[in-house]
C-alpha cells in the first residue's frame, strides 16, 4: 500500500532525439529509392518512348509518301493526257476508299476552281467550288514552286483540322492545275497508327508555333517528362506530333510509396512526438508524486501525533516514527502484528480487544479512544486514539488509519486544572467572607461565592449588584473613586475599605472593594464582606469585660497567691508543731536535757519566723494595691517570684536557670505587679513541661537590654509548644490550655505589661517549646 | 536471723522537716535516720534494713513515689508512709492502691503521725517474722533428699504410709523411715507441725 517513490531517473533528452533522426533518415532513404526506381522506370519509359515515336514517325511518313506517290502517278498521267476524268474517277475513288483519313481528292484549276472530285458522293468539295485563303496560297505556292507540298491545315467541312497535299501537274513550263488529297489529320493518325499505340500515348499535331492543331486525346497527359517531338519530314510541311505517353494505372501512381513514406512519417513523428509529451507528463506527475509523497513521508515522520494503519483485518500496516517513540518500538517489531499487540498492557486487554473489535466494525467513535496503553518498558501512559477508515487509489477502503495522541501530560494538566478549580471554589466558597465580582459599568454580577450567595440570595449571578446588594452598600460618595470611571492603567485599586451594617438583617459586615482587571480584560469590582457582626459584639463584651478583669485581676492573683503561700507555710508549720510536740513529750516524760529543748525552741522560732517572712510577702501585696512604680533590680523581683515558683518547681521537679547579665539596669515598674507576671510565666512554663520527660523539664530565664529605653525578659520552656492557632488566642480572656486554668493569667500577664509600656508576646522554639518575651521601662540614668 | 534494730527512715528535702521530725521521733525512743534525698536513701538502703520510711511526697530529682517504685522492684518490705502537702490527695490514692502502706497530709497531728509509725512498725515485725520463718523451712526443705521430699508430699496430702508405698513401689518400712527422717530433717514432731511448716512455704 504505500510503495517507494519511483527513484528520480537523469533527464536525457539525447534520447528523445535518437528516435527522431532515425525516422528522418528512414524515410530519406526511403523517398531516394523511391525517386531512384522512378528514375529507372522514367528512363525505360523514355525509350520506349523513343523507340514507338520512330515508329510511329516511320508509318506516318511512309503513308504520306505512298499519298504523294500516288497523286504522282495520277500527275504524270495528266501530264500526257493520258489520265480521263472517268479513269480518275475510278482509280482516286478506289484510292481515296483504301485510305480513310482522305477524304477526297479533287482536281483544281490553277487559278483554284475545283474541277473534278473523286469520289462522286464526297461532300468535301464540290465541282466549281473556288479554293481561297491558306488553301489557294498554298496552291499557289505549289505551282510556283513546282513540287508537292502540304497546305496549312484548315478547319474541314465538319470542323476536323485537314490538309491538303497539293501535286502541281505541269506541262512543259506550262501549269496544268494540281491534284489535291484533302486529308484528315485526325484520320491520317488513326489509320496510321494501330489502337495499341494510341492508348498508350497521348498524339497532338502541332503547327509551326508549336500550336497544338488536333490531339487524339481531350485527357491531358499529366507527365509531360515522359515525352518526344517529332517533325514529319514532308515538303512545306511545319507540322509536327507530341507524342507524351499515358502513365500506366494513373500519373499520381508513381508519388504513392513517397506519400506513404512521408505519411508515415508524419505519423510516426506525432505518435513519437505524443509520446514523447505524454512521457513528459508522466515524469512531471511523477515527479509532483515523489514531492507529495517526501512531503507526506516527512509530514508523517515529524509529526508528534502517533500514526499507524492497518488493514480490514486489524494488522498493522504502517507506523510512523511518532508512534514508534511513543511506544517504544521499533518499526519492524510492529508492521505485520494482528491484535493483541505487544503495547497492550496486560491488565487493558479486554477493554482493547473490545475497542478495536468496535472500530473495525466502523463503530469507532467521532472522540475517539481513551486508553491506557504500554511502553516496551512496561511504563503506562494514557492516549486517545481516533480512527478514520484508510481509502486506496481506487475508492476501496483497505483499512484503518488510526492517530494516537499522548495525553497524558493533557490528561494530567486537565486534572490538576480541575482540582486546583476544584480547591479554588472549594476555599472560595468554603469562605467565611462573602466575595462577588461585577461589572464595574454594567453592575452585572459576574461571580459570587456561597457566602455571598446565603446573604444575598442564590440566583444573585447576571443580575444587577447595585440591587442586590442595595442593604448593605457603601453610600457613592464613600467610595475612594467612581467605579464606572476607572483608568483601566491604575487597575488595581481600592475603592472602600469600611464597616457597614446590613439594612435587613443587623448583620456588620467589614467591606473591602477593590477594582481589578476581570479575566476577560475589563474592569470589574470585587468585594469581600465579612460578617463582624460577633467580632463586633465580641468586642463590646470584651471591653466591659476587660474593665472589670481589671478590676478583679489583682483580686485573682492575690488568691491564687494565698494559695501558694498558704501550701508554703506548711512546712515551717509542720516543722514547729514537731518540735513542740517533741518537747512536749520529753517534758511529759520528765526526760530531757535544757540544752536540748532550748535548742528546738530555738529551732521552732526560726521556723515561725520563716513562715513570717511568707506572712508578710502576702501582706505586702494586699497593702500595695496601687500601682507603684519604683526603680528595682530584676534579679530580685526573680528571687521573690521564684520563692513562690519554687514549690511547683520541686514538684515537678523542674529545673529553673536564671542567667542574667551582672551590669543590667534597674527597671521602673510596680514590684508586686511584675513579680505576678513573672511567677505566671513560670508556673505557665512548668505546667507546659508537664508531659515532657523529667530530665528535660527546664525552664531558663533570661534577660538583657534591647535600647536605651527597654529591657527585655525571655522566659523559655521545653514544653508542648502551642498550636499556630493558639498563639493569639492565649492572650484572649479565658482562653486556656490547661484542664483547671481559669485562663485569666495570660490576659492579665499582657494588660500588666502594657501598663508599662511594654510588650508582651510568645513565639515557638525552634527546639520545642515556646519562649514568651516582654519588655520592661529601665531606669534612666542620671548622668545623662 | 538479722538483728539489726527498727528504725524510722525520714527522706525530705526540707532540712527543717528532718530536723524536727528527728527531734520528736527520738522524743518517743525511736531510731531515726535521715536521707536529704531518694538518691542518698537508696544509696544507704540494704537488705537487712527493718523499720519503716517517712517519705516526703514532693523532693526533686526524684520524687517520693518514683522512690517507691525504685523499692518495691527492689523487694523492699518495708512500709512506707508518705507525706503529703493539701492537694496531693490524688497522687497519695495512686500510692496507696500500688499497696503502700499509708499516708498523712501536712499539717499533721503529732499524735497521728506517732500511732500511723506505731503501726507501720509492727506490721513491719510481723513481716519480718514471717519472712525468717519462711527462710528457715526453706533451709530445712532443702536438706530433704529427692526421695523424702516426695514422701513428704504424699503424706502432706494425708495418704496412708501403705498408699505411699504402693505409690512410689517401696516397702512400708521404707516409708516410715524415710518418714522419720523427714520429721527429723523438717524439726517437726506431729503431722500437724509439718503439714504447717509445708503450707507456710507454699
Amino acid at each position: 500500500m504505500f510503495i517507494r517513490p519511483p527513484s528520480r531517473q537523469p533527464k536525457q533528452t539525447w534520447l528523445w532525439l535518437a528516435p527522431y533522426a532515425a525516422i528522418g533518415i528512414f524515410a530519406l532513404a526511403m523517398l531516394i529509392l523511391t525517386g531512384l526506381l522512378q528514375w529507372r522506370e522514367q528512363d525505360t519509359a523514355l525509350s520506349a518512348l523513343e523507340g514507338d515515336m520512330h515508329w510511329a514517325e516511320r508509318t506516318i511518313e511512309a503513308r504520306l509518301h505512298a499519298h504523294q506517290d500516288f497523286l504522282t502517278e495520277l500527275g504524270r498521267e495528266q501530264e500526257f493526257r493520258q489520265l480521263t476524268y472517268e479513269s480518275f474517277q475510278v482509280r482516286a475513288s478506289r484510292y481515296v476508299r483504301d485510305n480513310p483519313e482522305i477524304s477526297a481528292i479533287i482536281w483544281v484549276s490553277t487559278d483554284g476552281k475545283v474541277e473534278w472530285v473523286a469520289p462522286n458522293e464526297s461532300t468535301a468539295a464540290f465541282v466549281g467550288e473556288q479554293l481561297a485563303g491558306i488553301r489557294l496560297s498554298a496552291l499557289q505556292e505549289a505551282l510556283r514552286a513546282r513540287r508537292e507540298l502540304f497546305s496549312p491545315d484548315y478547319a474541314g467541312a465538319d470542323q476536323r483540322r485537314a490538309n491538303d497535299l497539293i501535286l502541281p501537274v505541269q506541262q512543259g513550263s506550262a501549269d496544268l492545275g494540281a491534284f489535291i488529297a484533302m486529308q484528315s489529320l485526325e484520320g491520317l493518325l488513326r489509320v496510321t497508327l494501330p489502337t495499341s499505340f494510341t492508348s498508350r500515348y497521348s498524339l497532338s499535331v502541332v503547327d509551326a508555333d508549336n500550336r497544338e492543331v488536333f490531339s487524339n486525346s481531350s485527357v491531358r497527359p499529366t507527365d509531360r517528362r515522359i515525352s518526344g517531338a517529332i517533325s514529319l519530314d514532308l515538303p512545306s510541311n511545319q507540322l509536327g506530333l507530341n507524342i507524351v505517353a499515358y502513365r500506366g494505372g494513373g500519373a499520381w501512381l508513381p508519388f504513392v510509396p513517397a506519400a506513404l513514406i512521408v505519411f508515415l512519417t508524419l505519423i510516426a513523428t506525432a505518435t513519437l512526438f505524443q509520446l514523447r509529451r505524454h512521457a513528459g507528463r508522466r515524469a512531471e506527475t511523477e515527479e509532483q508524486l515523489r514531492a507529495a509523497y517526501a512531503f507526506r513521508q516527512a509530514m508523517s515522520q515529524s509529526l508528534v501525533t502517533g500514526l499507524r494503519a492497518i488493514d480490514l483485518d486489524g494488522r498493522i500496516t504502517f507506523v510512523n516514527a511518532a508512534f514508534c517513540r511513543m511506544t517504544g518500538f521499533e518499526e519492524a517489531e510492529l508492521v505485520g502484528i494482528a491484535p493483541p499487540y505487544p503495547y497492550w498492557p496486560p491488565e487493558e486487554f479486554d477493554q482493547l480487544q473490545r475497542n478495536i473489535d468496535q472500530a473495525l466494525g466502523g463503530q469507532a467513535p467521532p472522540g475517539g479512544f481513551e486508553m491506557r496503553i504500554m511502553r516496551k518498558n512496561g511504563e503506562r501512559f494514557d492516549v486517545r486514539l481516533y480512527f478514520s477508515p484508510l481509502i486506496d487509489a481506487a475508492g476501496q477502503q483497505i483499512g484503518w488509519i488510526a492517530s494516537m495522541n499522548d495525553i497524558t501530560e493533557p490528561k494530567r494538566a486537565r486534572v490538576e486544572l480541575e482540582r486546583a478549580h476544584e480547591r479554588f471554589v472549594t476555599v472560595i466558597d468554603g469562605l467565611d467572607t462573602a466575595v462577588h465580582v461585577a461589572d464595574a459599568r454594567s453592575g452585572e454580577i459576574l461571580f459570587a461565592n456561597r457566602a455571598f450567595q446565603h446573604i444575598f440570595g442564590f440566583d444573585t449571578v447576571g443580575r444587577d449588584s447595585a440591587l442586590v446588594t442595595a442593604a448593605c452598600r457603601p453610600a457613592p460618595e464613600a467610595l475612594a473613586l467612581d467605579p464606572s470611571d476607572i483608568d483601566p492603567a491604575t487597575l488595581p485599586v481600592e475603592i472602600f475599605d469600611g464597616e457597614l451594617q446590613h439594612a435587613l438583617s443587623g448583620h456588620w459586615y467589614h467591606l473591602h472593594e477593590r477594582a481589578i482587571r476581570w479575566v476577560d480584560g475589563r474592569t470589574v469590582r470585587v468585594q469581600l464582606a465579612a460578617d463582624i457582626t460577633d467580632r463586633k459584639h465580641i468586642d463590646e463584651v470584651n471591653l466591659q469585660q476587660q474593665k472589670r478583669l481589671e478590676q478583679t485581676s489583682r483580686l485573682i492573683t492575690m488568691g491564687e497567691m494565698a494559695s501558694s503561700l498558704a501550701h508554703e507555710l506548711n512546712q515551717p508549720l509542720s516543722a514547729i508543731a514537731n518540735y513542740c510536740a517533741g518537747c512536749v513529750k520529753r517534758m511529759q516524760a520528765g526526760n530531757y536535757k535544757l540544752e536540748d529543748l532550748l535548742s528546738a525552741m530555738q529551732k521552732a522560732s526560726d521556723q515561725a519566723e520563716r513562715a513570717g517572712k511568707i506572712i508578710r510577702r502576702m501582706r505586702d501585696m494586699v497593702k500595695k494595691s496601687d500601682p507603684n512604680r519604683q526603680p528595682i533590680a530584676l534579679a530580685e523581683l526573680l528571687d521573690e517570684a521564684r520563692a513562690f515558683a519554687d514549690i511547683e518547681a520541686q514538684r515537678t521537679s523542674t529545673q529553673i536557670v536564671v542567667d542574667l547579665p551582672g551590669n543590667l539596669p534597674k527597671i521602673v515598674v510596680d514590684r508586686i505587679m511584675i513579680e505576678q507576671v513573672l511567677l505566671n510565666l513560670i508556673k505557665n512554663g512548668i505546667e507546659a513541661m508537664h508531659d515532657t520527660p523529667v530530665e528535660r523539664r527546664r525552664l531558663s530565664i533570661n534577660a538583657r537590654q534591647i535600647d536605651a529605653r527597654l529591657l527585655q525578659v525571655e522566659v523559655a520552656d521545653n514544653g508542648h509548644g502551642l498550636a499556630e492557632e493558639d498563639v493569639e488566642k492565649i492572650f484572649a480572656p479565658f482562653f486556656t490550655t490547661k484542664q483547671e486554668g481559669m485562663g485569666i493569667g495570660l490576659a492579665i500577664c499582657r494588660s500588666i505589661i502594657e501598663f508599662h509600656q511594654g510588650h508582651l508576646w510568645v513565639e515557638a522554639r525552634r527546639e520545642g517549646g515556646t519562649v514568651f518575651r516582654f519588655t520592661v521601662p529601665i531606669e534612666e540614668s542620671d548622668d545623662e | 536471723m538479722s538483728e539489726q534494730q527498727q528504725a524510722i527512715h525520714v527522706v525530705d528535702d526540707d532540712e527543717a522537716m528532718r530536723d524536727s521530725m528527728t527531734w520528736l521521733l527520738e522524743g518517743e525512743g525511736y531510731t531515726v535516720a535521715c536521707y536529704d534525698s531518694a538518691a542518698s536513701f537508696l544509696a544507704a538502703r540494704n537488705d537487712r534494713m527493718r523499720g519503716c520510711i517517712v517519705l516526703d511526697v514532693r523532693m526533686p530529682e526524684m520524687s517520693g513515689l518514683e522512690l517507691h517504685e525504685k523499692l518495691e522492684a527492689l523487694g523492699s518490705q518495708l512500709p512506707i508512709i508518705f507525706v503529703t502537702g493539701h492537694g496531693d490527695v490524688p497522687m497519695a490514692v495512686s500510692a496507696l492502691q500500688r499497696g503502700a502502706c499509708d499516708f498523712i497530709e501536712k499539717p499533721f497531728n503529732n499524735e497521728d503521725l506517732l500511732s500511723r509509725i506505731k503501726r507501720a512498725l509492727e506490721l513491719e515485725n510481723q513481716l519480718a517474722a514471717r519472712y525468717q520463718l519462711n527462710s528457715a523451712i526453706t533451709r530445712r526443705l532443702e536438706q530433704l533428699t529427692q526421695r523424702e521430699r516426695e514422701v513428704m508430699q504424699l503424706v502432706v496430702a494425708g495418704k496412708l504410709n501403705k498408699q505411699i508405698a504402693d505409690e512410689l513401689d517401696i516397702s512400708m518400712k521404707t516409708v516410715e523411715a524415710h518418714r522419720a527422717r523427714v520429721m527429723d530433717k523438717m524439726g517437726v514432731r506431729t503431722l500437724a507441725e509439718l503439714v504447717k511448716a509445708a503450707m507456710t512455704v507454699n
